[in-house]
């Protein structure tokens, strides 16, 4: 007779690795014993762990190796170029913030209220940027961009390169710059699976 | 944990060409194994592998010792590796390039074996929790810190991808 519950995946793994407290590794045995099914499971998966186990380590291409030391680059690590990114940084906030100031006064002189005009206004930004939740003009424009992670090392990165960034919860949220700007600070992450919020106010 | 390469670490973080040049040494056919298996072509994981070592040359200065370097460099091959088959993917048919050096015999039937095949087909979650634990040896913890998922998604991960492998080297082998 079949038991009505099997083991999950994980109580399988750690039962074939022999890490289940003996008690529980009885259980799942006397389970075996009469679930064909998960009999089965770990029967395919024990069989699958010979086949890679007897997998052997392959070397790099001969030339390879002195390819990858003759294309490194040299690395970002003086002061002076950081300075230089952080004043490059400083004036394109600020051109930013003349551009957001530029938008709010146009709609204050049309009287414009709606959060319509606010996600439709018309800068070369807003191509990229999305509305946020649908309010009036106090809303900010706000953008996603995704980078090799961890999250933790991408706002700590970011912070360093005289961002406003934070953590929130998977994801970091920059306040006050732009999606252009953003993508240029996180070029040397390459694309990945942190989400990066950006908020140009 | 103490770092293996906590030492070469400290002296590439500060511009030592010749630390890290120890390190690529140390790790550079691990990450070409995880890379070319995780691939199936040799010729684009040798690619992956020398963008993945780019990527950690210039992220070094980010990297704080929270963790193991050569799981940090994992983690970067796995990118560079995910990376390169995006970029195969987007690539038209008749740009996509021959596999592997032809002259690298080792190679080309390494990765043309049954279990490569079998490899291929295994969902990628699946293949690269799979040859990072049985064919590198790697803990399940690193695996958990490296793809960013819980230990028990790993777990579940590598049974699966055992289980779906053989019963596709099983088929293969009953369609022989």
């Amino acid at each position: 007779m079949v038991a009505e519950t099997h083991p999950h995946d994980i109580e399988l793994f750690e039962y074939a690795e022999d890490e289940l407290a003996e008690a529980r590794r009885d259980e799942i045995a006397a389970h075996l014993a009469t679930c064909s099914v998960c009999a089965e499971q770990v029967r395919q998966a024990a069989a699958g762990r010979e086949a890679l186990r007897e997998t052997m380590l392959l070397e790099l291409p001969e030339g390879r190796r002195e390819e990858i030391l003759r294309n490194l680059p040299e690395p970002e690590r003086s002061t002076g170029k950081r300075r230089g990114f952080f004043s490059k940084q400083l004036l394109a906030g600020i051109a930013a913030l003349l551009v957001v100031a530029a938008l709010t006064a146009v709609l204050v002189k049309t009287g414009g209220n709606s959060g319509m005009e606010s996600s439709a206004g018309g800068s070369a930004g807003a191509a990229e940027a999305t509305a946020t939740s649908g309010g009036g003009v106090e809303d900010a424009q706000t953008a996603e961009l995704f980078a090799s992670g961890p999250a933790e090392d991408v706002a700590d990165d970011l912070q360093r390169k005289g961002f406003k960034a934070t953590l929130q919860k998977d994801r970091v949220v920059v306040h006050g710059a732009t999606k252009a700007q953003v993508r240029e600070a996180l070029a040397d992450r390459g694309p990945g699976d942190v989400e990066v919020v950006v908020k140009n106010r | 944990m103490e770092d293996p390469d906590a030492l070469l670490v400290a002296r590439a973080r500060r511009g030592d060409r010749w630390a890290f040049e120890q390190l690529v040494a140390r790790h550079q056919n691990r990450l070409f194994t995880l890379a070319a298996r995780t691939l199936g072509s040799a010729d684009e994981a040798a690619d992956a592998v020398q963008e993945a070592f780019i990527r950690a040359w210039l992220g070094l200065p980010r990297f704080r010792g929270g963790s193991l370097f050569s799981t940090w460099l994992y983690r970067i091959g796995v990118n560079a590796a995910h990376d390169q088959r995006v970029k195969r993917r987007a690539e038209p048919l008749d740009e996509v390039r021959e596999p592997a050096d032809p002259q690298d015999s080792f190679h080309v039937s390494e990765l043309s074996s049954a279990l490569q095949s079998a490899l291929n087909q295994l969902d990628e979650d699946y293949r690269v929790a799979v040859v990072l634990y049985d064919v590198l040896g790697c803990s399940y913890t690193e695996i958990a810190e490296l793809t960013e998922v819980a230990e028990g998604t790993v777990k579940s991960r590598i049974f699966r991808g055992r289980s779906r492998l053989a019963e596709l080297l099983g088929t293969r082998t009953a369609e022989e």
